[in-house]
């Protein structure tokens, strides 16, 4: 069967890592804005203060990890100091998750600032594309990440940490190349041990790709538990299942005020803001909302708390602000609002009302869930709903996503559909064909053979013949096979084979 | 009359004789096992086929709940017509249908592409993935429709599916009401409740005849493949059956 899309024949499995290095220094530095600036993030804790870390405009200005702060401050009179901010960083680390569900929907939070995701329900052509897409949102949202991709967790980290070596943004480890790729990193790339480094070195092994090359039981017999780790993260035989994150945390807002709130207008206008942002990350999941919880923290110490839940499950901003302000409109507003949150609890879109009338997909939610599971068993180019290409190439199609909604039939218009039904063969099934006058008058191939009793052809087919190297051109014939049935055979540069049968 | 464990015409005679004796004797109409089979069969929830005279053959249409063996044991027996036939009415009744593929040899260039519309392709590298991803897509409720299309499929490679894959499959199906239609060039399971046959073969003049006029002549026959061995088999926890040809269902209900 002819593809459009890249035919791989075989599963596949990928594994992007989102990394976003110093994270602690990036949650402070995107939070005031000073990526220009010379900023360290210190430690306080410890009876001298120490630098944890510095952004590039102060590594410039000689700033060092682990430096003690009055000498960064020597050092650059200019310097920013920061402290750690933990609502800083977990603020930092839902919109990296934030960014990352709109690749794809399995994630795992490896370690602060660090991602792994699961990218076997993407088609492999889209990884990059949607790798320097999230880079670039996360980017306008302030943060310096790099992108990895590989065909296994470990791979992918390597992939990210070789890009952020090499001053990149993307790397992406191929698996048709990956030990010539793994040749130019360092050792130091797999963040292996200081020890088993130097081994190496004496070794004369200097890259990943040397060590990649030995053999297994050599490593496993002079360099022991790390070594063998590190051969199998090398060669993609190291795989683990990823632990996906809870993306409920994702479907809450908070927001402290500066000012003491009085009136419901601007309270109102923050809540419509998380209702708008609330919404797009609850759709990426595909599910709707059944319910919003409301809770507003007064200046006298007091608290409001509220379930509104939803009569089905849904998705539309408008209805959903129009059941939070209701309800607001009829608080009493006994003290200044200082605080309120907002999170929304997902369901499954179930069967509405219109399912009465309309038809398409029941459940959202579950029809998500089928197509990621069967994307993982199949591979991903391998589910859709079938469509047509503009091409005279035989059996070619293309795999779109199957419509939500399904409309009502059109009345058959046109001549009436004629014949049976063609179905090719899976695999190039070549055949030997005697032949008479040009004609085909015995067929002898592994799936059908015998002699020609009725025949109709040849039709000539051919294109792109405007490309030098990839132009094809075929004769196609109809064919009864005496008490074997009806097939097709084609015919293509002198060589002949059964492309399928009519049912 | 010798017990030799065979079901003899004699033995059958003998029984429909003490069968209306004993209805006689008790003024009550006795009902045999088969016959009960049957009742329960037609009261089962049907999927008209969306064709009256297969419908009138299928008694009362596709059983729903249920997987549907339709063995097509020649090339050219008209199960691509069948498979048509089901996309079309599924798309008509604005549906949801998956073709599980093994082999991915659906060709869509011989089918009305508004039939398509409702389809959702998974192309399977084996008989055993293509049940998995059943396994997967019968939970799912937004579907109606399962055609797996083992036709190009070694029997080795169904013969590796597990019988308890096929039963949870059944179980998905039953609670769903959804319907499943395993095309075969020989029998697979043996919890196929409804099993079917297309015997014929179509001629070269049907290349060029009118789709609508072909379904016409398409025979569906419940198939004659022989329930002793694959109940057997069953029992003997074989992981899926060969087609072994012999006695009709039928035969052996009354036996």
């Amino acid at each position: 069967m002819y593809r459009v899309v890249k035919e791989t024949g075989q599963k596949v499995s990928g594994y992007a890592v989102i990394w976003c290095p110093d994270f602690r220094l990036q949650a402070v530095v995107r939070r005031v804005n000073w990526r220009e600036e010379p900023v360290a993030l210190v430690d306080d804790g410890q009876r001298q203060s120490l630098v944890l870390a510095r952004n590039v405009a102060a590594a410039r200005e000689g700033v060092d990890v682990g430096m003690k702060t009055v000498q960064a401050l020597a050092r650059c009179s200019g310097l920013r100091v920061e402290r750690p901010s933990a609502s800083g960083e977990l603020a930092a680390g839902r919109m990296l998750l934030e960014a990352a569900l709109g690749w794809v929907p399995g994630i795992e939070e490896t370690e602060a600032g660090l991602l792994t995701l699961d990218l076997s329900t993407q088609v492999e052509e889209e990884w990059l594309e949607s790798g320097r897409r999230t880079r670039g949102r996360l980017y306008d949202l302030g943060f310096e990440v790099v992108v990895g991709i590989g065909e296994t967790p470990s791979l992918a980290r390597i992939a990210a940490l070789a890009a952020w070596q090499r001053g990149g943004s993307l790397w992406h480890l191929h698996r048709e190349s990956r030990l010539e790729m793994l040749d130019g990193l360092p050792l130091t790339v797999a963040e292996t041990g200081e020890e088993l480094n130097e081994r190496l070195r004496l070794w004369g092994i200097e890259t990943l790709g040397a060590f990649a090359r030995l053999s297994r039981e050599a490593v496993a017999s002079r360099l022991g538990e790390e070594g063998i780790e590190l051969w199998l993260r090398l060669t993609g035989r190291l795989r683990r299942p990823l632990k996906l994150a809870r993306l409920e945390q994702l479907f809450e807002e908070h927001h402290d005020f500066d000012y003491e709130v009085c009136d419901r207008e601007s309270l109102l206008f923050v809540v419509n803001r998380f209702i708008e942002n609330l919404s797009v990350r609850v759709e990426r999941t595909g599910r709707a909302v059944i319910a919003v919880h409301l809770l507003l923290s007064y200046v006298d110490g007091a608290c409001y708390a509220k379930r509104l839940a939803l009569p089905e499950p849904l998705l539309d901003e408008t209805v959903l602000f129009r059941l939070v302000s209701g309800h607001v409109e009829t608080l009493e507003m006994k003290a200044a609002v200082e605080a309120v949150r907002l999170r929304f609890e997902p369901s499954d879109p179930v069967a509405s009302q219109r399912q009465l009338f309309g038809a398409g997909l029941r459940n959202r939610f579950q029809f998500e869930e089928t197509m990621k599971r069967l994307r993982r068993l199949v591979g991903a180019d391998r589910v859709g709903a079938i469509r047509e290409v503009d091409s005279h190439q035989p059996g070619a199609f293309q795999l779109v996503p199957l419509p939500a909604e399904i409309e009502e039939a059109k009345e058959h218009s046109g001549p009436p559909v004629t014949g049976l039904v063609l179905r090719r063969y899976a695999a190039r099934i070549r055949a030997r064909v005697w032949v008479r006058d040009g004609r085909p008058v015995q067929v002898d191939s592994p799936r059908a053979s015998g002699v020609v009793v009725n025949i109709s052809g040849p039709w000539r087919n051919e294109g792109v013949w405007w490309h030098r190297g990839r132009e094809w051109e075929r004769n196609e014939w109809d064919v009864e096979l005496m008490k074997r049935g009806l097939f097709r055979l084609v015919e293509c540069q002198g060589e002949w084979e059964v492309e399928g049968y009519y049912e | 009359m010798q017990n030799t464990g065979k079901v003899t015409p004699e033995k059958v005679v003998a029984l429909q004789a003490l069968r209306q004796q004993l209805g006689q004797e008790l003024g009550q109409k006795i009902t045999s096992g088969a016959e009960l089979l049957e009742e329960q069969e037609g009261r089962e929830s049907r999927w008209a086929s969306g064709r009256e005279d297969w419908d009138k053959r299928l008694g009362g249409g596709w059983a729903r709940g249920q997987l549907t063996e339709l063995v097509a044991p020649e090339v050219s027996s008209g199960s691509g017509l069948v498979m048509s036939q089901l996309l079309a009415q599924a798309r008509r009744e604005r549906r949801y249908a998956m073709l599980l593929d093994v082999g991915q040899g659906f060709s869509l260039e011989t089918l009305p592409a508004d039939d398509l519309e409702t389809l959702l392709w998974v192309g399977c590298g084996s008989a055993k993935e293509a049940i998995e991803a059943l396994d997967v897509a019968s939970r799912d409720e937004n579907f109606f429709l399962f055609l797996i299309d083992l036709r190009d499929s070694d029997p080795s490679d169904w013969r590796s599916v597990r019988a308890s894959q096929w039963y949870r499959v059944l179980g998905q199906l039953r609670q769903r009401e959804s319907v499943a239609i395993l095309f075969a060039r020989q029998a697979v399971t043996s919890v196929a409740k409804q099993r079917l046959e297309l015997k014929q073969q179509f001629s070269w003049e049907s290349l060029e005849g009118e789709r609508e006029v072909l379904k016409a002549s398409v025979q569906l026959e419940r198939s004659q493949v022989q329930l002793v061995e694959r109940e057997r088999g069953r029992l003997r926890g074989m992981h899926g059956m060969g087609g072994a040809h012999g006695k009709s269902d039928e035969v052996l209900a009354v036996g």
